[in-house]
Order: C-alpha cells, then structure tokens, then sequence
C-alpha cells in the first residue's frame, strides 16, 4: 500500500496548520545553479585510481593463491600455537573428587557418598629430641668438676711417670 | 592492443581492461551527470526542511553525490535511484544537526518572511504569517525525534508511506504509527501555546 500520507486529514486544526507550514518548507525552490556547483565539486573530487592491476598469475581471486594465503595461515596459526605450547608450563591436573557413578533410579541421589575434605596439616611443633641432649646446669657443673679431676689425675700421673722413667 | 600484450609496471601490470574502464568512468560519469539534474533540487529540500540554512542545505547536496561517486560501483545495483539518494542526504543532514546544535535559520522571523512565498499579501499580513510559521516549526522542533522525522518526511509531496518506510529504515505500519502520534503531539502543543496566549 503506497499511500500518499499528505493528503490524509489532520487530526485537528492544530496539525493541519503544521503540517501546511511544513509543506511550505519543504516546497521551496533550490537555489539556482544548484547543480553546476555540484557538478564543478564531483569534477574536482578526487578518484580512485584503476589503471594498475595484480598481474594475472598473481591475481588474488587465483585458485592457487587461495591456496597459498590459506597455508600461510594455516602455518602462521599452528606455529604460534605450537610456541605458546612449548613455552608454557603445563597445569598440574586438578584435584577431582571422584563421585558415585550410579544414581538411583528416579532421580539422584549421593549413594550415600560422604566428602571428606584434606584436613590442613597443623603447626609443626619442635622435636622433643633436642631437649634430650641438653643437660640440667647442676650435672653440667658435676661434668666439668669430674672432667677437670680427671686431667689432674692424669698429668699428675704422666709427670711420675716422666720421673720414673728419666731415673 | 591485442590481448597478449600486456605492459608492466614494475610488479603491477596495466591491463587491457584500463581502457575498458576508462569507458566505463565515462558511462558512469553520465549516469551521475543524469542524478544531480534531476533529483539535486529534491535533495535539496529535503536537507532544508531540517538544516533551514542554504548554505548547509547546499554542502549536505553536494556531500550525498561525493558519496555516491565514492560508492560508484553499486550504482547499477539500486533499484530506486530517488529513495537511495533521499536516504543518504537525510542520514547526511541528521549527522550535521546532531554535530551542530545550531540554532536554525528560520527561527528568525524576518529570515522567514524573506524565504517564504508571500503572493498577494501585504508586508504586515507577511510579517504575520512568518511569525506563525516560526511558531509551528519551533513546536515541530520539541516534538521527539522519531515522530518529528516522519512528520517532515511527509510534508514532501513526491514520498509515499513505503518511500518513508524506506528512508527511515523502518516499517511502513510504524510511520503510520508515528505520523498518527506526530499529528495529536503536534495539536496538543499548538493548542497549549494558543491557550496560554
């Protein structure tokens, strides 16, 4: 339906008016020599240029050359994927908590499936052997007391000894 | 020259559909001539209705067909060369109204009187009229956007509803739509202004 919309009635004198002074507008002359001006503006635009043409072995629209964009992306492609491969460390696989692969029939159900999570480990206390070895001060003083009676004794022995052997 | 000869510059080569083309350009040199006779004086009513300035009516013209010269190639595939034209020039003047933001021309009374066509009247009764029409045109101007455009659309004699439909991008049951809308927002406006007068 091509209907000419201008000559429907207006909905009140208000729009008529409107619509009458819009026609007014609308039915104004052009300047004159409108169309010279565009014409001197297209002869001045600049044009594109077509007189050089790909040769026609190298023509983009060429079976073979198609083929030959195609490969390079191809390669371009797998070779980029192929770096980023060799260049990035493999994740470690997730954790995956294995689940009951049978549900009950009719609807699902956990088969009774508890999930006990990895407990974190606790704060590592010190060993209790390393107090082993340590000694009150009272038996380290006994220790030295002895050990010191101990070295007299000895030189005192070596030094008779000496003696003895010099006569 | 003959189909095995074939002159190259550099990789590039120039061939024998060069001339060809040349003779081309020249057809559609032609064509184009053809359009800015006779459809230039449309579009360029069609960029005042909006813009009311003739200098800018004028750039938006000359704007559509560098355009068209830019996008020569499809030239033949349209259907309706008046629709496609009219199309462009309104997309090219609602851009510019939206840069702009100026105020337009005609919102000046005295620059109405001038524009206008006042046959048979006197230079009080013309005063009048223009400032009546500076009054509707600036109520069209709070109307919103969508009604607004169909609205002016239809003051040009020469589209039909499905020629609106075309240039709007929309269908043709919407600018009946809008246009009904238009018609009431544009009573209800008048009749308030005249009320408060």
């Amino acid at each position: 339906m091509t209907t000419k919309l201008h000559n429907s009635n207006p909905s009140s004198c208000g729009s008529g008016s409107a619509e009458e002074t819009l026609r007014m507008v609308a039915n104004l002359p052009a300047p004159s020599g409108l169309e010279d001006r565009i014409h001197a503006s297209l002869r001045s635009a600049p044009r594109p240029a077509r007189v050089l043409a790909w040769p026609a072995r190298l023509k983009p629209e060429s079976n073979w050359m198609r083929s030959a964009a195609a490969a390079a992306i191809v390669f371009v492609v797998a070779g980029g994927g192929w770096g980023v491969y060799t260049r990035v460390e493999q994740s470690r696989p997730g954790k995956v908590i294995a689940m009951p692969l049978h549900a009950a029939p009719g609807g699902f159900s956990g088969a009774g499936a508890v999930r006990t999570p990895t407990t974190i480990p606790g704060p590592a206390a010190p060993r209790a052997t390393q107090m082993k070895d340590e000694k009150k001060p009272a038996a380290k003083a006994a220790d030295r007391a002895a050990d010191k009676a101990a070295d007299k004794a000895a030189t005192k022995g070596g030094v008779s000894s000496q003696i003895a052997g010099q006569k | 020259m003959g189909t095995s000869q074939v002159i190259y510059a550099g990789w590039m080569e120039i061939p024998n559909s060069a001339v060809e083309e040349h003779s081309r350009r020249r057809t559609e040199d032609v064509a184009l001539a053809a359009l800015v006779e006779q459809y230039a004086a449309a579009l360029y009513r069609v960029a005042y209705s909006v813009l009311r300035n003739p200098a800018d009516a004028e750039d938006a013209v000359q704007e559509t067909f560098l355009r068209v010269v830019r996008h020569r190639d499809s030239l033949t595939e349209v259907r309706d060369h008046r629709v496609w034209l009219i199309r462009i020039v309104w997309n090219i003047v609602l851009d510019r109204k939206r840069r702009a933001k100026t105020r337009p021309e005609t919102d000046d009374v005295a620059e109405l009187a001038r524009v206008l066509p006042s046959t048979g009247l006197s230079a009080l009764d013309r005063a009048a009229a223009a400032q009546h029409h500076a009054h509707v045109l600036a109520c069209v101007e709070k109307l919103p956007a969508k009604e607004r455009e169909v609205l002016m659309l239809s003051a040009f004699e020469e589209l039909t509803s499905v020629e609106i439909a075309e240039v709007l991008g929309i269908t043709e049951s919407s600018v009946r739509s809008r246009l009904f809308r238009a018609r009431n927002l544009i009573a209800g406006l008048l009749d308030h202004a005249r009320n408060s007068q």
